[in-house]
């Protein structure tokens, strides 16, 4: 049984037909048209699968399982959007999908790593900020701060910190988060959050996806996929 | 109101038409929850009456930000959008506490806009004629599209509507996109305004804030009413509530979010 996340940029598989098998990526722009899964999630998902779970279930099943705190919140920053769910007491408390004003996030700050030539991973958490409400709307800070006389890396850096902090207000301003999705492999985006940070990787929703096809999809369902 | 040569100017023409005789075939308008008396005459009389508070004309909503802002609420556009198109002859408008100061500005632009009667009304009605519908089993969309119906008429809702056991709950106004009720099981049972207006009641400010805490609750408000604020309020209170606000239109996002919250609590969709 093949089960895939379908993100903006990059999808991420898991077959559960190989043992032991472990998820893996695939850039989106790469996909096979005429590819077809058996359970999917993400965005695109449908294109794919006749058989789809929405991307807030797939995330609040993928923390469920791999966090074992009682009260948590969960964020998601992918390419396109950001969404969380927050748990009390081991239940559901609160949920959120920001794909307006949280537009192109992740897809904003890959972009601007490549045109402005930058890494990341060598880059400091500055001490300013940008007042960032989404990728789109703050670009234009980033231009005024260019030219102004600021250099491009830091310009830049403090994009990536204005971003953080709107998701992590939109996320209720936790204590803590628990960080999935592409941005987790971004040390400057994930230590520009004012907060703690533990991030669980790429591979929330595809874990979410796995406990709905064991747990949560009908035998006959399980049964008819296997037998194509 | 402007200056004109030092003295303040009225450019409303608010009385050459606040008086209006229904006659027997006139396209009435109305908005919100206009009080009994009128519903009744208006019933009495054989007008026709038209909700401006539903979506009506298929025009673009963009044709309202000349009379409103764009950032304002929805029902409220659609109801300038409604009265651009229609051709009607008086609308009557609930501007008390039964619809909102937003809708009593609306009166105004109206006015303003339409060379017809606008008449203001305040619904303080208190004679609660029950809610069957919103406890009985049956499709959401369909439900809320009877009691939105039901405001046209003097009568209480049909009594063969039997209460369900409940699964879920919708607390709110009914929405302007309809299409986001259909997300719910058949045995949702309907709370806040919605309740209020199958009673008969808007300004039942008690009965608006009543819920079930025992079933898992969406509590809806259009984005940028004031409602918005009761509706966050209440599902903080509830220990299975999801504040959810809606512009024009239910948005992907905002569907999964229902999807996902009804999901993950165990509300099952059974069939109707």
């Amino acid at each position: 049984m093949l089960l895939a996340d379908f993100g903006t940029s990059y999808c991420k598989f898991l077959d559960l037909g190989v043992e032991g098998a472990k998820p893996y990526l695939i850039a989106t722009k790469k996909l096979q048209k005429n590819l077809r899964v058996d359970l999917a999630t993400g965005h695109n998902g449908k294109r794919f699968s006749d058989s789809y779970v929405n991307e807030l279930t797939a995330l609040a099943r993928g923390g469920e399982e791999l966090i074992k705190a009682p009260d948590y919140v969960l964020l998601d920053c992918g390419s396109r959007d950001i969404k969380y769910v927050s748990y009390k007491g081991g239940e559901l408390d609160d949920m959120g999908w920001n794909s307006e004003c949280g537009a192109s996030m992740g897809f904003t700050i890959e972009l601007l790593e490549r045109y402005y030539d930058l890494d990341f991973h060598s880059l400091a958490v500055p001490d300013r900020t940008f007042s960032v409400t989404c990728g789109v709307l703050g670009m234009s800070h980033i231009f005024d701060a260019v030219t102004s006389g600021i250099s491009e890396a830091e310009a830049v850096a403090r994009f990536v910190k204005g971003i953080a902090i709107n998701a992590y207000r939109f996320a209720g301003s936790p204590e803590t988060i628990y960080l999935s999705g592409g941005m987790c492999d971004n040390p400057l985006f994930v230590g520009s959050f004012p907060c703690r940070v533990i991030t669980l990787g790429r591979y929330a929703l595809i874990k979410g996806l796995e406990i709905t096809a064991r747990k949560h999809l009908p035998k006959h369902h399980e049964r008819t996929k296997n037998t194509e | 109101m402007k200056v004109e040569n030092g003295n303040m100017v009225n450019t409303l023409k608010q009385q050459k038409k606040s008086e209006y005789t229904i006659k027997p075939g006139d396209k009435v308008g109305i908005v919100g929850v206009p009080p009994l008396s009128v519903i009744s005459k208006l019933s009495e009389t054989g007008a026709v009456i038209f909700d401006l508070d539903e979506p009506r004309v298929k025009a673009d909503m963009e044709l309202t930000s000349n009379y409103l802002p764009r950032v304002y609420c929805a029902i409220l556009r659609t109801v300038v959008l409604n009265a651009l198109h229609l051709e009607l002859d008086a609308v009557f408008i609930d501007v008390g506490p039964g619809k909102c100061d937003c809708a009593f500005h609306v009166s105004t632009v109206l006015q303003d806009m339409l060379n017809i009667p606008i008449i203001r009304t305040r619904n303080e009605d208190k004679k609660g004629f029950g809610y069957p519908l919103c406890r009985t089993k049956m499709s959401l969309f369909e439900k809320m599209q009877q009691i939105t119906k039901g405001v046209q008429n003097p009568f209480p809702s049909s009594p063969d509507s039997p209460p369900c056991t409940p699964t879920a709950g919708f607390w709110g106004v009914p929405p302007r996109d309809f299409s986001l009720l259909n997300l719910f099981p058949c045995t949702t049972h309907i709370y806040g305004w919605t309740r209020c207006m199958e009673n008969k009641t808007p300004a039942d400010t008690d009965l608006e804030a009543v819920f079930n805490p025992h079933v898992p609750t969406i509590f809806f408000a259009q984005s940028f009413c004031a409602k918005t604020a009761l509706a966050k309020f209440l599902a903080a209170k509830h220990p299975k509530g999801l504040y959810l606000d809606v512009d024009v239109t239910c948005s992907s996002s905002t569907g999964a979010k229902i999807q996902a919250f009804l999901e993950l609590n165990g509300v099952p969709h059974a069939p109707c």
